[in-house]
This record gives structure tokens, C-alpha cells and sequence, in this order.
């Protein structure tokens, strides 16, 4: 059985429909309207323990209200949650002993205490021994660098600092299941790196099962084994992040240091062979196909139009992938 | 439950750190409301330069009642202040997910950010009020009555808190639930008078279905020896009835709270 299961589950809003102005208001407060949307629709999947996931998809596609309901802060419309054979609606509490969870910028430390009391509590609310206790802050501690950070109090720290606090209060009880909603928004590239090394160690060291949104997708890049991709509520993807890749990502850029360009390339060639991204006198940057055209073609055709003088290959990332999808230029079946 | 109170009192432990951060805003918050009560007392004393009682109550009676029903209402302000602003506080803001997401009952960690320390300077002013009234009004004090002052003093509070959280769940519909709360609230100022001057229906209203006059018209009749019956294990009965029925109201609005999101 998997850690988590979830199926066919349905997450179903009514929205009221407000008319502008005072009749409309007041027709409203009378005789209220409201519109059913479907946030999420019919979505199904297994997390094994010690898994990494990287749960993606554009704003409002359905990523919050999944994992509010994985956490029991939300109630499903209809189907299944199990998280480690709890259904997280009915057992909240007994639920939440198990597991941890970062919401963005919200903080669940206590914002006018040193960090070190709001551990403290963490500690007496999850019933945890010394030794535990003990352990988890030393190591945390040296991890994410807190030393400095303890005694101070919560609203005086930076976002960056207060962050880091934030993931070891979230790890302290030993969790089985982290979800993390957002953790890295806003902050700069040394924190960010540091809380994905975190991430990663603690995930390894303990088999903890961690569930991860974002939309830095250098986080899941380096952290993730496995995405599911939602969008507009459905699942469009669910798998691991490599073959994601491979199966999306066809396109390749080439970039090319040339001189004595004899032609614009951009007007001399048509769109269904490749495209051409940036053009300059001395440069060019090309997108293709893979399937459809090898590099030597590529570097061929432009060599017709000028002498190239340095190349350079890239594949395309995560996020030019999945701008694509979202812009449906990679119709899914 | 012993597990959700010891965590509720390190809650009550935090926030008493945190207001020792704000010691200022505390004395100041203490100085206005010692000065509200004193504009309440001048009230009460003009009514009485205009007549020697009310039904049967002389100035002196009714200053017992008012320092009953203000230390019920200290007792409620320093444990449930932190309902008032359910909707704006913590669900407006997003807080609230936070509290969900803890191993304790969420009422445990709202109550547990209770941090009007402020209302304690009130309830000593009570306490002083109500011991010289009955000097005053030559009652013997006992160790017996001072306990028993202090012990309905809380249930007192309790009653008014719970009638309070019962009302706080209108934060799961409204960001402005303070409001409503506030209007319920203010039902206490009818039992600042004796209920023998209400008709029926108030009547019923305070004692029955907000029972605001068990904390202040019938701990006043005990301490002047007019009692009927065991008050002390009325009001204790009327305390656990009165919170598991509240209990129940606040689950309900939580789930509703949770089913259609926010």
C-alpha cells in the first residue's frame, strides 16, 4: 500500500455572482446566485514513502486545493484520500501529528516571540522527548544555519531568515509527510540553495515523503524525483522527472557566434524547419525539433547564409517546457 | 483533553512573555479601562442622586452587582479576548490554515493567544469593590465567601466566554465577525440590573438561553445570603453543559468552514 493514495477525488466551489452596482447588490443579498467550479476534477495518484514530488501547474490550476485537501484543511467533494491510512478530513488531528506543512509566506511560528520559544511549543504540541527534540535542533541548526537566528524574535528576522526557521519548525516532530507549498517565493539564491539542500538531506536521511509546489522549477530540478503536472483541475502528467523531459522536451537551442552573414537566415527560411529566436549580425539562436532535424542540419542550413565561428547546444529546461504546454503547443493525448 | 490543556496553558505562558514585550501598550490599555469603569460608577451614581433604589436595590446592592458582573467580565476578557476577531485575525490573513495544521484542537490555540492582561488590573478593581460593598452592607467575610467570590468570579467568566466562542464561529461566514460577537456581548449591560425589573422574556433570555445572569444577579443574591439552592453546583453544571454545547456549535462551523473553503 502506498503512503499516500488518492482517488478520484473532486473538488467542486460555488461562487456567488455579484452584480456591479447597489440593485445589483441588493438582488444579490435576496436572492443570491452562485456558479459551481471545479477546481479539481477527478484526479488520482500513489505516493510511496521517501518519495520527492514535484506537484506543478500555472495559478489556479488546482495545486492549493489538492494539497489542502491532503492536509484535511479542505473537505473533498467526493473521492478518496489516505495519508498512511488516515483519511485527513475525518482524523485532522491525528492527521496532522504526522505530518508538516510550509503555506508560502504564512508563517506558523509566533510572530512576536524568539524562535527559540515558538520550538519550544512545537515541541510540547507534538510531545516530543528531549532527545529528540535535542537532535533535530542541533542538526537543523547546523544545516540551515540558525545559530544566530534563535534568540531573535520572528518579526525581526528577514524573509530569507525567517524561512529558514520555518522549514526546521516544520521538520522538528520527525514527520512522515512534508508538503510544501511555495517555500522558496521570494527568497535569494543562497537561501534558496540551501533550503533544497536541506530538502534533499533530510529526505534521504529519513525517508521522509516530501510534496512540493512551486513555481521556481530550479527547485524541481534539483530536488524532485517525480512530477505530476495538474492543469485546469486534471492531472496531464505523472512521472518521473527525467522521462517528463525526454517526452516533452524535443526542441533543442542552438546558438551560433558567425560572421560575413551574407542573408537575413530569418527571412530566408521557413517557420516549420526551425525558428529562429534572436538574430544579429554576429549571432543567431535557433530552436528545433530533435525529431525532425539533427544539429549537423541545422548547422548546415546556417552555414549556407555565413561562416560559423563558435556553437553552442542547450536542451530546452523544465520551465521552457512547460510554458509550452500551457500556451497548448504540446497537445496531450 | 488533560493533553489539550497543558498545551493551552504553554500557549497562555507565550502570550504572557509576549505581552511583558509590550509593557507599555499594557499600562496604557489598564489606565483607559480603569478610567471606563469609573465613567460606568458615575452613571450608576447619578441614577441614585434621582432616587434611594431599585426595585428594592439600594446604591450600595448595586454596586455589588456591578463588581460581580465586572470581574465575570474581567475573568472573560483575559481568557477569551482572542475570539472577538476570528474572521479578521486569523482567516482573513490566512492564520487560521496554520492552526489547522497543528495536533490540538484549533479552539486550544485561539484561546491560547488570549492577551489582555489589561482586564487584570480590572479584576483586582473588582475584587476591592465587591469586598467593601459587602463590609458595607455588614456582611461577615469568610474564607468561605472569599472563595467562593473568586471560584464563581471564573465560572462567571466562563459562562460569558462561551456564549462568546459560540458566536465567534460567524468569523467562518464574515471577516467582520468581531462585530457580531460584540452585539451578543453586549446583552451583559442587562445584567448589570436586577432581573427583578425585566419582563418575561428578558427574563428568560438571560437566564436561560444566555445565561448572563449567572454571572452576575444570582453569585450577587449568594454573597448577600439571599441564594436558593447550590449555586456552586449550578453554575459548575451549567459551565460543562454550557461548553460542551458550545464545542459542538464551534465543530459545526468549522466544518462548514472547511467544506466550502474561503
Amino acid at each position: 500500500m502506498a503512503l499516500i493514495e488518492v482517488k478520484d477525488l473532486v473538488k467542486k466551489y460555488k461562487i456567488s455572482q455579484k452584480k456591479h452596482g447597489v440593485v445589483g447588490y441588493i438582488k444579490h443579498l435576496i436572492h443570491p446566485k452562485y456558479k459551481e467550479v471545479t477546481a479539481v476534477n477527478n484526479i488520482s495518484f500513489n505516493i510511496e514513502e521517501g518519495e520527492l514530488v514535484g506537484y506543478i501547474g500555472e495559478n489556479g490550476a488546482g495545486k492549493s486545493t489538492t494539497i489542502k485537501m491532503l492536509t484535511g484543511l479542505l473537505t473533498p467533494t467526493s473521492g478518496k484520500i489516505e495519508v498512511n491510512g488516515i483519511v485527513p478530513n475525518e482524523k485532522r488531528i491525528q492527521n496532522n501529528k504526522q505530518i508538516g506543512a510550509v503555506f508560502g509566506q504564512k508563517t506558523q511560528l509566533w510572530w512576536d516571540l524568539p524562535v527559540i520559544e515558538s520550538f519550544k511549543l512545537i515541541k510540547k504540541m507534538y510531545d516530543l522527548s528531549d532527545k529528540e527534540y535535542e537532535e533535530n535542533l542541533e542538526k537543523f541548526t547546523k544545516i540551515l544555519d540558525l545559530k544566530d537566528l534563535l534568540d531573535k524574535q520572528v518579526k525581526n528576522l528577514s524573509l530569507g531568515q525567517k524561512m529558514r526557521c520555518e522549514i526546521a519548525a516544520t521538520f522538528l516532530h520527525n514527520p512522515k509527510v512534508v508538503y510544501l507549498d511555495e517555500p522558496t517565493i521570494g527568497l535569494d539564491i543562497l537561501v534558496k540553495e540551501n533550503i533544497r539542500k536541506f530538502i534533499k538531506d533530510i529526505n534521504k536521511e529519513q525517508k521522509t515523503t516530501i510534496i512540493l509546489t512551486t513555481h521556481d522549477l530550479k527547485d524541481i530540478e534539483e530536488v524532485c524525483d517525480r512530477i505530476i503536472l495538474i492543469d485546469k483541475g486534471n492531472i496531464i502528467y505523472d512521472g518521473e522527472k527525467e522521462n517528463f523531459k525526454n517526452e516533452y522536451g524535443k526542441h533543442i537551442i542552438a546558438e551560433f557566434i558567425i560572421e560575413n552573414k551574407s542573408k537575413n537566415i530569418t527571412l530566408e527560411t521557413s517557420e516549420e524547419e526551425f525558428e529562429v529566436i534572436e538574430e544579429s549580425e554576429n549571432s543567431i539562436k535557433i530552436k528545433f525539433n530533435h525529431d525532425k532535424l539533427t544539429v549537423m542540419d541545422v548547422v548546415k542550413s546556417v552555414s549556407n547564409y555565413c561562416e560559423i565561428l563558435d556553437m553552442h547546444i542547450q536542451e530546452e529546461g523544465l520551465e521552457e517546457i512547460l510554458k509550452e504546454i500551457y500556451r497548448g503547443e504540446i497537445i496531450n493525448d | 483533553m488533560i493533553r489539550n490543556i497543558k498545551i493551552y496553558f504553554s500557549f497562555l505562558g507565550a502570550s504572557l512573555k509576549r505581552m511583558i514585550e509590550y509593557r507599555v501598550d499594557c499600562i496604557i490599555g489598564m489606565i483607559s479601562q480603569i478610567a471606563f469603569q469609573v465613567i460606568e460608577l458615575i452613571f450608576i451614581w447619578i441614577v441614585f442622586q434621582n432616587t434611594d433604589n431599585i426595585a428594592g436595590w439600594t446604591f450600595e446592592h448595586l454596586l455589588l452587582l456591578y463588581g460581580v458582573t465586572m470581574l465575570s467580565l474581567a475573568v472573560t476578557d483575559v481568557l477569551f479576548d482572542s475570539t472577538y476577531s476570528i474572521g479578521y485575525r486569523l482567516i482573513r490573513k490566512g492564520k487560521f490554515d496554520t492552526i489547522l495544521l497543528r495536533p490540538v484542537h484549533p479552539l486550544i490555540s485561539i484561546l491560547g493567544e488570549s492577551d489582555t492582561t489589561t482586564s487584570l488590573g480590572y479584576m483586582v478593581l473588582s475584587i476591592i469593590l465587591i469586598i467593601s460593598m459587602l463590609i458595607k452592607l455588614q456582611i461577615t467575610i469568610t474564607a468561605l465567601l472569599v472563595f467562593k467570590i473568586l471560584y464563581l468570579g471564573i465560572l462567571g467568566g466562563l459562562i460569558i466566554g462561551g456564549i462568546q466562542t459560540a458566536f465567534s464561529i460567524a468569523g467562518f461566514w464574515t471577516y467582520k465577525s468581531n462585530e457580531v460577537v460584540w452585539s451578543v456581548f453586549q446583552l451583559h449591560k442587562l445584567a448589570e440590573y436586577p432581573i427583578e425589573i425585566y419582563n418575561k422574556f428578558i427574563k428568560v433570555l438571560i437566564t436561560l438561553i444566555f445565561p448572563f445572569a449567572f454571572a452576575a444577579y444570582y453569585p450577587t443574591l449568594e454573597y448577600l445570603q439571599l441564594g436558593k439552592g447550590n449555586l456552586i453546583f449550578i453554575m459548575s453544571l451549567i459551565v460543562i453543559v454550557e461548553w460542551i454545547i458550545v464545542i459542538k456549535i464551534w465543530d459545526w462551523g468549522l466544518n462548514k468552514y472547511r467544506s466550502t473553503g474561503n
